[in-house]
C-alpha cells in the first residue's frame, strides 16, 4: 500500500509506462480510462516523463513522450517497460479481497482464475498460507436476490439479546459481512423503520410475491449502535482476562478497568456477565442486576433440579 | 493536428513534487541501465536532481528517496563493487522491480478489481495502485460499496504478509508475554485475522488485533515452512476447539434453542435429535472456559450433563465463583 501521494503518482506513471510502451499510439481515452487519468492528469505526467532519461540529458538520452492526434507515444524507454512488483500489502489486499468473495460464494469464475493466476507471481504456495474465509448462512443467497428483484421478504427472527421470536415483512436493502457475522439491512413494515438484522439469527425466510421501491439513497450497509435515552446502563469492572470486552463491545471506557454498557435491553450485558463469571464484576445497574439474579436462579433451577422461586 | 507541445505545458501545481517525481525516474533509470552497483556518491554526481551543495542535505534526500522506493516495492539492495568488497554500491536486483507476467486477461482485471472495491480491509477501500501495477482497470466499474468487511489491522496485515511470503521472523507481545514466531500463514475465519506458525516447537495461532506492534525480522528466508502444511487446517472450526485439553462434554439444548445451536456446532459435535425436539450432543473441547462462555449464553436452554467436573465448572462460573 503506498502512502504517501507522491509514491501513488510514480506508481501509477511506472504502471502506465509499460501499458503505452507495449502499444505506441494507444489513444488518450483507453489509457485515461484504465489508470484512471482525466486527460489534464495524463499529459502532466507525460510532461514529467519527457523531462527524464538517462545521464547527459540530451535529446540522445531523454524519454520522447508525446500525445499526437489523441495517440500517446512514448519512446526511449524500453527500462521502463516492464510493470513494477507488487508490496506484499498490495498482493494481500488483492487476494485476500477475491479469496473473501469466492469463499462467501459470490466470486465470477473469472475471480477464482485471477486469485490463482495472481498467487502464482506473489509466492509459489500462496495459497497454503492464506485463506480467508467468509462462509455464508443459509438464506443469504435467498436474501441478495430478493433485495436485487426487490420483493419483500416474510422472516423469523430471534432477537439476539432479548431471545424473543418475531415474525416480520421486510424490505430487503443489502446483504453484508462484517466482523465475522453477515446482516441484512432492511425496511421493517412491522416497525415502520430500517433495521439491520443478524443473517444467522433469522430462522426461516421466504419471498413473498410483493414488490417494493427501494430508497434512492438506502443508508449504508454498517451495523450501527447509537445510544438513546431509553437504554440500559450498566458500569462494570472488567477483571485482566475480560478486557477483551472493551475492545469487542461498544462501551465508554472510564478507565482502571471500568466500562459503562449501552444496550437496548438488558439482556445483552446480562448474559455477558454471566459468562464472565469471576472475571467481572457488575458496579452499577439495577436493571441489569435484576435480569443476571434472575439467569443465575434459572440456571441453578436446572442443574439442582430445585424450582425456581 | 492537435499536438500538445509537452515542453511548452510544464506543470504549474505541486512544482516540489514534480522534481522529487523526476528525480526518482532519473535514478531509476539509471539504476535499471547501468548493470553494476554503483555508490551513493556516484549518483550525487551523476543523476540529475542530486547536485546538492551539502553532504546533509544530499544524504537526507537520498534516504527519503531510498523510503520512496521502498513505498513502490521497489527493492534497492547494496552489494560489492569489486572482488574484495571494500565498497558497496546500489542495485535494483532484476526481480526486485519486475512483477513477473500473471497473464491476466481484462475480463480478470475487472473482477479483481471490483473484489478489492466491494470488500474492505482496515476501513476504507483500498487505493487503485495494485490494479494499476497490473494492468490498470478495464472499463468503468461500480460495486456495493460495502459487501464484506475484513476488519481494521490492514497496516500490520500487510507486513505479517509479508513476512510469511518472505519467510521472516516475527517477535510480538501477545496477553503480555514476548513471543516469536516463525509465521506460515494468515487466515480469516469467523470474522478475525489469525497469524498461524511455530513458535516454542508448536504450532500456534496468534489472534492478530490482541498481538502487539510486530517486529519483523531483518533476515529474508529465515525458516522452510514444512512440505504440505495447509495454514486452513490449524485453525478450528469452532472457539473451543482451539485449546490443548482434550475433553469430550455431553450437552443437552432444549427445543426452543436447538436451531441456534445447531448453527454453531461443527462438524466434530455428534448430534442427536430427541422427541421434543431438544438435542442431545456430544463434543469434543480443547478449551473449556470459551465453551463454558458459550453454553452459558444459553442460559437456562442449555445444560451440561458430563463430565461431572466440566458441569461443576459450569455451575461455579454461573453463580459468579470462577
Amino acid at each position: 500500500m503506498t502512502s504517501s501521494k507522491t509514491a501513488m503518482r510514480l506508481t501509477r506513471i511506472l504502471s502506465m509506462l509499460p501499458f503505452v510502451i507495449a502499444r505506441p499510439g494507444v489513444s488518450v481515452d483507453e489509457v485515461s480510462q484504465r489508470f484512471g487519468y482525466t486527460r489534464k492528469d495524463l499529459i502532466d505526467d507525460l510532461n514529467l516523463v519527457f523531462l527524464c532519461g538517462l545521464p547527459g540529458y540530451g535529446p540522445g538520452e531523454l524519454i520522447d513522450a508525446s500525445v499526437e492526434d489523441d495517440e500517446v507515444w512514448v519512446d526511449m524507454a524500453d527500462y521502463f517497460s516492464r510493470p513494477l512488483r507488487l508490496t506484499p500489502p498490495e498482493a494481500l489486499v488483492l487476494l485476500a479481497s477475491g479469496m473473501a468473495l469466492t469463499s462467501a460464494g459470490q466470486g465470477p469464475p473469472a475471480l477464482e482464475e485471477a486469485v490463482k493466476k495472481l498467487s502464482a507471481v506473489v509466492a509459489p504456495d500462496v495459497e497454503a498460507s492464506l485463506v480467508v474465509d467468509l462462509k455464508e448462512p443459509e438464506h443469504v443467497g435467498m436474501l441478495r436476490d430478493s433485495a436485487e428483484q426487490g420483493l419483500a421478504v416474510q422472516i423469523t427472527y430471534t432477537a439476539l439479546g432479548s431471545g424473543q421470536t418475531t415474525e416480520r415483512v421486510v424490505e430487503p436493502w443489502s446483504v453484508f459481512s462484517a466482523n465475522g457475522n453477515w446482516y441484512l439491512s432492511a425496511f421493517c413494515r412491522n416497525a415502520q423503520a430500517e433495521r439491520v438484522f443478524r443473517v444467522d439469527r433469522i430462522r426461516n425466510a421466504a419471498p413473498t410475491s410483493e414488490k417494493f421501491v427501494p430508497p434512492a439513497e438506502p443508508p449504508p450497509p454498517e451495523v450501527r449502535y447509537t445510544p438513546t435515552e431509553e437504554d440500559i446502563r450498566a458500569t462494570i469492572r472488567l477483571g485482566p482476562k475480560a478486557r477483551w470486552v472493551a475492545d469487542y463491545y461498544p462501551v465508554e471506557d472510564l478507565g482502571e478497568g471500568l466500562i459503562r454498557f449501552s444496550a437496548g435491553d438488558a439482556s445483552v450485558p446480562a448474559r455477558l456477565l454471566l459468562r464472565l463469571g469471576a472475571d467481572a464484576e457488575l458496579v452499577d445497574g439495577p436493571e441489569v442486576a435484576e435480569l443476571l439474579d434472575d439467569y443465575r436462579r434459572r440456571i441453578a433451577a436446572r442443574y439442582r433440579g430445585t424450582s425456581p422461586s | 493536428m492537435a499536438t500538445v507541445h509537452l515542453s511548452e505545458a510544464r506543470l504549474a501545481h505541486n512544482p516540489r513534487m514534480s522534481r522529487v517525481i523526476e528525480r526518482i525516474l532519473n535514478l531509476l533509470a539509471f539504476l535499471l541501465t547501468v548493470g553494476r552497483p554503483v555508490s551513493a556518491e556516484e549518483i550525487r554526481f551523476t543523476v540529475a536532481g542530486y547536485d546538492q551543495p551539502e553532504d546533509e542535505a544530499f544524504r537526507r534526500m537520498f534516504e527519503r528517496d531510498k523510503e520512496l522506493l521502498r513505498q513502490l516495492g521497489i527493492a534497492l539492495e547494496l552489494q560489492p563493487t569489486d572482488v574484495w568488497a571494500v565498497d558497496f554500491g546500489y542495485v535494483v536486483p532484476e526481480d526486485g522491480y519486475q512483477l513477473p507476467d500473471p497473464g491476466l486477461n481484462d475480463e480478470e482485471r475487472a473482477a479483481l478489481w471490483l473484489a478489492a472495491q466491494v470488500v474492505q480491509l482496515g476501513g476504507q477501500p483500498s487505493g487503485p495502485e495494485a490494479l494499476f501495477k497490473l494492468g490498470g482497470a478495464p472499463g468503468t466499474l461500480a460495486g456495493d460499496p460495502l459487501a464484506a468487511n475484513l476488519g481494521e489491522e490492514s497496516g500490520v496485515l500487510g507486513e505479517l504478509f509479508g513476512a510469511v511470503v518472505e519467510h521472516r521472523r516475527v517477535e510480538f507481545d501477545y496477553r503480555d508475554k514476548p513471543r516469536i514466531l516463525l509465521p506460515y500463514g494468515l487466515v480469516h475465519r469467523r470474522g478475525h485475522w489469525y497469524l498461524v506458525g511455530r513458535a516454542d516447537e508448536e504450532i500456534r495461532a496468534f489472534r492478530v488485533d490482541r498481538m502487539g506492534r510486530p517486529a519483523i525480522g531483518e533476515e529474508a528466508d529465515a525458516f522452510t515452512r514444512p512440505k504440505g502444511f495447509r495454514v486452513d487446517q490449524s485453525i478450528p472450526d469452532a472457539p473451543w476447539e482451539a485449546g490443548s485439553d482434550d475433553i469430550t462434554a455431553q450437552v443437552v439444548f432444549s427445543s426452543e434453542v436447538a436451531w441456534w445451536a445447531q448453527r454453531q456446532l461443527s462438524a466434530n459435535a455428534e448430534v442427536t435429535e430427541r422427541e421434543d425436539g431438544s438435542l442431545q450432543v456430544e463434543l469434543p473441547v480443547a478449551n473449556p472456559d470459551a465453551f463454558i462462555g458459550w453454553v452459558l449464553g444459553f442460559v437456562d436452554e442449555a445444560e451440561v450433563i458430563g463430565p461431572p467436573e466440566l458441569r461443576e465448572k459450569v455451575l461455579a462460573r454461573a453463580e459468579g465463583k470462577l
